[in-house]
């Protein structure tokens, strides 16, 4: 599609891109330090995919039998390599992780509802497991028979030994009473709290124990860590592509590794294609607009333009959110609740105790508060203390870096703190 | 006969509104309605608004104004805007279609996902023993291709049965298609098999006839039809809506046909029932178990500006003349003088009569282009497009039981062109289908020979 505008006569085909025109449409009063949750896109992908929408408007017809479909091939070769699939067959692009999951988890209750699961087989996942997951699994997996395990994770956490450690237990706990493991579904990265998962350790050790397939959520991943799906390892593996890879919304990937079952899957949204794979169902789910599927290209120009493609964006996002991260620890007297290796592009950072954040709804209050009163957008995870914790640190706030933040914005995070505990505010004190 | 919208509440990013069915000077002028659809492509015949539908430039605005109002910052559209401004769609919709309750409109993608919705509930049915193994659900022999397919994955699947339904094409009376369908249903019925669901299309796509859905519902209750799910994706903007009137369990429209909408979006009216309760949406996410409509506003990231438009809408159709009411009626009127006429320059005739046809019209297409399947139906239309600049789908018209055909091709009416009116068509689109089949009639063209 579109290529680069951005050729200097010189022969030289790349030029930085202007961070400030790239994002002058975020909101300049905000302290915008939560990537995490719903990404972010520079101007000329918002551009390059208002260019695909009004080719739709202007001919849909001759867009839908013409150009649609060697379009999202486009960008499913473009994801493989990015990916280190094998085959094109195996990515399937679909709106978002929580389709992905729909996706996997409809497969497992067939599976149940044809007795090839029986009553009581058993799904693993992590305690910290996104909240649209779990209630995929209430969904799909429970409500056909399957028993759900819990992980408990520890957190803070210390080195990928403790979640190795706990994961093991859960595996040994889901195989008592000859129960089967169906499926292990893992984090890449989690959400709340956020910490790097050991992955392929962890893929590994369900192939020792048998696990039937390994589903990762790797919602965050892609452009925040690295992915090679094969040295993974497992069956299954989704990412979202407008988190960390700046593409509009919605559009994600999900990587099934070629396999019998992998006829067995289906889009949930029936159309046309029904049959013909997963990634030709996913392709066609009746009239919508698909234009952010495919931006994947004029994406991929984008971060070619940056000192190290998407390889030097992720290391140096990275060593900034340590960075900051430990700055505002300093600053609060806190720290962090993630040892920096275990960190993505996202850092959780204590917030001091005498803020008072002790539920949920204390963090939601928070974080209305930091937006309205301080401009500042990030997002506050409770943790329930441990049994005679003392003064515990109960607060965490999720930063994120991405291309477009400066140092301002965690400065102004890092005051709006202070001030709070300045002025002696907690979260009591705070309205609903 | 519905009223002319109230100018409800909605969000304050969309252009100046205008004076709303007052004087005639107020009202859309024909150039602005060329302005309005200036984004479509130069030199083609449009005539296919039925499959894709239309936008124009000021809902595009607007919608690229909720867009942009996420990308400033998504969170806090996410808290405080989102599940507002679905709402007043939602709210919008309710009174558009006589629905009771706000509670039983959900806002969905499209009539497909609709029917994953009511199917997969279908499926459940099965699975935990509420239907048996060989229950039926009924469907019309021309049910949309993509509803089929979700039939085969989630009632055939599940252990259920299908009882096809065949109507007649050509068709002539409503009285046709309900002694048809009052038929076809018994016969499915026999060795006392029971129904558990009927889909019925309000107008069926291909090919295109008005549905007396109302009399079928009724026919669906006297036979003990458990459940009703009406597809009606052409319908709305298209034909009057009154839920109620209609009487089924489940009614699903898409607003971006018909209704000026981008894609995409569509309603899905669930009658207030405890069934109605036990619906979910396929991807499930945080709102899970919190009703269909709630969960349907948030299936995780994703583009939801397209079901934030629709107070736009109604600002946009109420600057025409009699409002969508009047929209329709023009659009029905136009493309039966446009279908008579193309009939009467080929010799052909029209599929149904005037009051069968929506905003759109079957018109046989002449017999000498042969056309003697779907792959040839297609056929001509990539021909038409490519060669001629005009956009029109064509259905082919299998030869019904007892029929001779062979090659005896006299006046045999084979081919349909499935013609649509929308605002911005004119006269000059029909005449150049008209001058462009004449062209390959006279070039002696038959589907065979098609380059």
């Amino acid at each position: 599609m579109a290529s680069d505008d951005h050729h200097i006569p010189n022969g030289s085909t790349t030029t930085p891109p202007d961070i400030q025109f790239e994002f002058a449409h975020h909101d300049p009063a905000i302290a915008r330090i939560n990537n995490g949750s719903f990404g972010s896109c520079p101007s000329s992908v918002i551009s390059a995919q208002q260019d695909w929408q009004l080719k739709w408007l202007q001919q849909p017809d001759d867009f839908y039998f013409n150009t649609l479909k060697p379009s999202i091939l486009k960008a499913r070769l473009i994801i493989r390599d990015l990916i280190n699939a094998d085959h094109v067959e195996e990515i399937s692009i679909v709106d978002n992780a929580t389709t992905a999951a729909a996706i996997v988890l409809q497969h497992v209750t067939w599976s149940f509802l044809s007795s090839q699961f029986q009553p009581g087989d058993a799904a693993i996942i992590l305690h910290y497991a996104y909240g649209a997951i779990k209630k995929s699994l209430q969904a799909y997996v429970a409500r056909a028979g399957g028993q759900i395990i819990e992980v408990k994770l520890p957190f803070p956490v210390n080195s990928d030994e403790e979640i190795i450690q706990e994961f093991g237990k859960a595996l040994e706990l889901g195989r008592m009473n000859g129960r089967k493991i169906r499926l292990a579904l893992i984090d890449h990265i989690t959400s709340m709290p956020s910490v790097v998962i050991p992955v392929k350790e962890l893929v590994k050790m369900c192939r020792e124990e048998d696990v039937d397939q390994i589903f990762v959520d790797g919602a965050h991943a892609i452009g925040c860590v690295d992915i090679d799906v094969k040295d993974i390892g497992a069956d299954y593996y989704t990412s979202n592509l407008h988190k960390w890879f700046f593409c509009p919304p919605a559009v994600a990937f999900l990587h099934c590794k070629k396999s019998d079952i992998l006829n067995q899957l289906h889009h949930p949204v029936v159309s046309h294609e029904y049959g013909n794979g997963l990634a030709i169902e996913s392709s066609w789910i009746g009239t919508r607009d698909y234009s952010a599927q495919l931006v994947v290209p004029e994406v991929m120009d984008f971060v070619n333009r940056f000192d190290g493609g998407i390889d030097g964006i992720k290391k140096r996002n990275h060593e900034k959110v340590v960075e900051m991260a430990i700055m505002l620890a300093k600053a609060w007297g806190t720290h962090l609740g993630v040892p920096p290796q275990m960190c993505s592009s996202m850092a959780m950072v204590g917030l001091p105790a005498c803020l008072g954040i002790f539920s949920h709804s204390d963090g939601l209050k928070l974080r209305a508060y930091l937006r309205d009163c301080f401009k500042v957008e990030v997002p506050i995870y409770y943790r329930e203390p441990e049994k005679g914790e003392h003064t515990p640190i109960t607060g965490y706030a999720r930063i994120s870096h991405q291309v477009y933040n400066t140092v301002e914005d965690y400065y102004k995070f890092r005051d709006a703190v202070n001030k709070l505990f300045n002025d002696g505010v907690t979260c009591a004190f705070l309205s609903d | 006969m519905e009223d002319p919208q109230a100018n409800g509440d909605h969000n304050h990013n969309h252009i100046p509104k205008k004076l709303k069915l007052s004087s005639p000077s107020s009202f859309i002028s024909d150039s602005e309605i060329r302005q309005e659809f200036a984004h479509h492509q130069l030199g083609i015949a449009r005539i296919n608004n039925g499959s894709f539908g239309s936008c124009p430039a000021s809902i595009i605005a607007a919608q690229k104004q909720w867009q942009l109002r996420f990308l400033q910052q998504p969170d806090d559209f996410f808290f405080n805007h989102l599940q507002n401004g679905i709402l007043r769609s939602r709210t919008l919709i309710t009174s558009l279609i006589n629905a009771d309750h706000v509670d039983e409109v959900s806002i969905v993608d499209n009539a497909t996902t609709a029917a994953a919705i009511v199917l997969q509930h279908v499926g459940w049915a099965f699975a935990e023993g509420r239907f048996q193994k060989g229950d039926a659900v009924v469907m019309l022999h021309c049910a949309f291709q993509a509803v089929k397919k979700s039939i085969e994955a989630y009632v055939t699947r599940a252990g259920g049965s299908v009882i096809v339904v065949q109507l007649p094409f050509p068709v002539h009376s409503d009285q046709e298609i309900i002694a048809e369908f009052r038929k076809g249903l018994a016969m499915g019925k026999a060795h006392g098999r029971k129904v558990r669901l009927a889909i019925i299309d309000h107008i069926t796509s291909m090919p295109c006839v008005v549905i007396p859905v109302r009399e079928l519902v009724q026919i669906c209750r006297e036979e003990g039809v458990e459940q009703v799910f009406v597809d009606a994706a052409h319908a709305i903007g298209s034909v009057h809506v009154d839920v109620k009137e209609i009487g089924a369990d489940f009614y699903v429209s898409n607003l971006h046909k018909w209704f000026f909408c981008p894609p995409s979006v569509a309603f899905l009216y669930c009658r207030k029932s405890p069934i109605a309760l036990d619906l979910h949406h396929p991807v499930v996410s945080h709102e899970y178990g919190n009703g269909l409509a709630i969960e349907s506003a948030w299936i995780g990231t994703r583009d939801y500006s397209s079901q934030l438009v629709v107070p736009d809408v109604l600002d946009f159709v109420n600057r025409f003349e009699g409002g969508i009411a009047g929209i329709r009626k023009r659009n029905h009127d136009a493309v039966v003088r446009m279908g008579e006429l193309l009939a009467r320059a080929w010799g052909t005739h029209l599929g149904s009569p005037p009051e069968m046809c929506p905003s759109m019209a079957m018109v046989g297409l002449p017999s000498s282009l042969r056309i003697s399947s779907d792959d040839d139906a297609l056929k001509l239309r990539t021909h038409l497009r490519d060669h001629f600049e005009v956009e029109v789908p064509i259905y082919y018209q299998a030869l019904k039981d007892g029929e001779i055909g062979g090659d005896n091709w006299d006046g045999r009416v084979a081919g349909y062109a499935r013609i649509s009116h929308q605002v911005y068509n004119t006269v000059d689109d029909y005449l150049k289908l008209r001058d462009a089949i004449n062209q390959l009639v006279k070039d002696g063209v038959t589907c065979n020979n098609l380059p």
